[in-house]
């Protein structure tokens, strides 16, 4: 049998597409260059990438699946959000803690490395363009896809940040915040008290949907704190928005590893999210 | 890495005298592939979601999901754990059921312009069955695959593989259902793969697909708990290579059908080892989830290696083990 005469046709272009994310372009893979990598606290660095597909592609909130370079025997990629992104100059940049081997091994990695990154991947932030006063909560690193989300509003939107740290050393993101969030909008809490408020973010929440109503609410970082921000914002009748993290085999939707258990059914935290409305999620 | 060429003309690589093209074709059982690669089921959804990577009729085949006959849940999380060199999953086949799948994704399957293995699963010989009864009016699906080896579910699963009689039963029974390609997966969690090979082709499989995932374990020390869910899952990725080429050996020689070779496989390389050992083609597995671009990568690496060896049609790679 001779089969080398055996031609299919190809792929219908229109249907050669991956599932939608949000940011208007398919994920892609990318071999980008390292500009930069290190520490800002004790335990969180910052990478930043030359990664001209996915910072011109990328919308508020969603993340890159990233191969560890020279690590052969960790087969899995790593999903970070993007911090921020540049479409202009092609940067992207992530915020990491080091908190295993993959994480640990990417602090190692310098200037000029190459790095496999695939992305942009999920579903983002969708606040209602109606939305005139917003609230952002972050935890920890969990504020990181909040960044970019600070800076999509348009000059009208009040946006208010809840900013919770274990101590005031690890509130690295405080500066590039203000530059959209100013003072009074800008709520910092600290575990041990050493700046802003001591208490967990969740008090702040609570007290500033006491004192007045907000648009929208949304919120990344510790699942618990974001069960109880949820909780919240429900009591409140805000909409609210949050940011799961799932172990993640393929990222890209075909593997089912991630699944997020919601009231339509189980979801992919890595294609159906990792944004997800507050009331869809069974917590 | 991503080749945007897909047609590469190979006549410009090599002089004269040596090789100037080769024939990737192979026949599995009966079901003809442009190329010895597929994927394995459940590492590739349906898909869709590599479409958007590279075109997907460069693969000798899609095997899909496993399909079941009525929606399966799978299992909590977490499902998945990192290893030394692989992965376990207890994903437990999680799928939307026959309907669903002939609904929602076979139309755009039948799109693609390659062969479309199903991968079957079930609870017990009648479920299986009874997918394939449903899917043979469906002209999109080229081939079964019975998955009588997943270690994930409670009932049924690799139940239906370690045992020869009730792996004979179940293959005979979806024998009878279809005239088309029957392909049988199993499980490596036996102690002799070939008695199990032997009852599957002696009930009527045209091939055999080999392997499964190596039931296995991870522990998380400080939490002093597995770090699956389930506890215990199916381990992949390189680990398993050694394993998965030893069984594919030792089946060669049991049996006459065809072999579908399958664990870790990354590189051209190893889908050459599998062959040499005897399988006639090949499923990448994990690898896609390392990089998504594997699968045509090993597909133009086995050809670059038969045009330096100077070896005509790929199919004589099949069990050359010297
Ligand atoms: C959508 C998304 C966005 C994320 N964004 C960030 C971010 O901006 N900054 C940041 O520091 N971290 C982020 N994380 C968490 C980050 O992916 C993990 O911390 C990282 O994978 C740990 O890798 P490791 O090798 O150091 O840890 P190990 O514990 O050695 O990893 C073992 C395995 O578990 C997985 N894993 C471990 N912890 C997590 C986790 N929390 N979430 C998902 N998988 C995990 C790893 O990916 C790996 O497969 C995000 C996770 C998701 C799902
Ligand atoms: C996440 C995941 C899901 C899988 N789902 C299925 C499945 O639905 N049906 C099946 O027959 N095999 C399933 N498998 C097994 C693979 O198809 C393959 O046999 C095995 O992983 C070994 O190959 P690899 O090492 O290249 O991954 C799954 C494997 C993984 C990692
Ligand atoms: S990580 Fe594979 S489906 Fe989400």
């Amino acid at each position: 049998m001779v089969m080398s005469d055996m031609t299919y046709p190809a792929c219908n272009a229109d249907n050669n597409r991956m599932e939608p994310g949000l940011g208007g372009g398919q994920p892609r893979q990318e071999f980008c260059s390292v500009l930069d990598n290190g520490f800002m606290a004790e335990s969180i660095a910052k990478i930043r990438l030359l990664a001209p597909y996915v910072a011109e592609n990328c919308h508020p909130g969603q993340f890159v699946h990233l191969r560890l370079p020279n690590l052969e025997a960790h087969i899995l990629r790593r999903p970070f959000s993007v911090y921020a992104a540049d479409a202009r100059s092609g940067e992207i940049q992530l915020l990491y803690q080091t908190v295993g081997a993959g994480t640990e091994h990417l602090t190692t990695v310098g200037r000029g490395a190459q790095i496999d990154v695939i992305g942009p991947i999920g579903r983002g932030w969708q606040p209602q363009p109606s939305a005139k006063r917003v609230l952002l909560v972050g935890g920890g690193l969990g504020v990181a896809p909040l960044y970019m989300l600070a800076a999509s509003f348009r000059t009208d939107v009040e946006v208010h940040l809840v900013m919770g740290a274990q101590s005031a050393d690890r509130l690295i993101c405080r500066e590039p915040f203000s530059t959209y969030i100013t003072e009074p909008c800008l709520h910092i809490t600290t575990d041990d008290g050493s700046a802003g408020q001591h208490c967990f973010t969740t008090k702040v929440v609570k007290d500033l949907l006491d004192e007045g109503s907000f648009d929208y609410i949304a919120t990344c970082g510790p699942e618990a704190m974001q069960k109880a921000v949820a909780a919240l914002a429900a009591e409140h009748k805000t909409v609210c928005e949050v940011s799961l993290e799932r172990r993640m085999a393929c990222g890209i939707g075909a593997c089912l590893s991630c699944m997020v258990e919601t009231i339509n059914g189980p979801q992919r935290a890595c294609v159906d999210g990792p944004v997800f409305s507050a009331l869809e999620v069974i917590w | 890495m991503i080749d945007d060429n897909p047609a590469i003309d190979d006549t410009h690589l090599v002089d004269k005298d040596s090789l100037t093209t080769v024939d990737m074709g192979v026949n599995l059982g009966g079901l003809l592939m442009a190329n010895p690669v597929t994927v394995g089921s459940g590492t590739f959804g349906n898909g869709k979601q590599y479409a958007g990577f590279y075109p997907l009729n460069r693969l000798g085949a899609i095997t899909t999901k496993g399909v079941s006959g009525v929606p399966w849940a799978g299992n909590d999380n977490p499902r998945i754990a990192e290893t030394a060199s692989g992965m376990l999953n207890s994903i437990g086949l999680q799928n939307p059921g026959v309907e669903s799948f002939v609904a929602d994704e076979l139309p755009w399957l039948a799109t693609c312009g390659v062969p479309v293995i199903v991968n079957v699963s079930g609870h017990n010989a009648s479920e299986y069955a009874a997918v394939i009864q449903r899917l043979e009016t469906e002209s999109a699906v080229s081939a079964y695959e019975l998955n009588i080896s997943c270690p994930n579910i409670d009932c049924g699963g690799m139940g239906f593989g370690t045992d020869p009689q009730t792996a004979y039963a179940v293959t005979q029974l979806c024998r009878k259902s279809t005239s088309r390609p029957l392909i049988v997966k199993l499980t490596p969690n036996v102690t002799d793969i070939s008695e199990i090979a032997c009852a599957v082709e002696a009930a009527g499989a045209d091939a055999i697909s080999l392997i499964n995932t190596v039931l296995g374990m991870a522990i998380d020390v400080k939490r002093r708990r597995p770090v699956l869910a389930r506890k215990v899952g199916g381990l992949s990725g390189p680990a398993i290579k050694p394993i998965a080429l030893r069984m594919i050996y030792e089946v060669y020689q049991a049996v006459k059908i065809p072999l579908l070779g399958m664990g870790g496989i990354c590189t051209a390389s190893d889908a050459i080892e599998f062959m040499l050992a005897g399988a006639t083609a090949v499923a990448i597995g994990t690898a896609n989830f390392t990089d998504p671009m594997t699968a045509p990568t090993v597909v133009d690496g086995i050809r670059e290696f038969c045009l330096e060896q100077n070896i005509p049609r790929v199919s004589e790679l099949t069990g050359a083990l010297l």
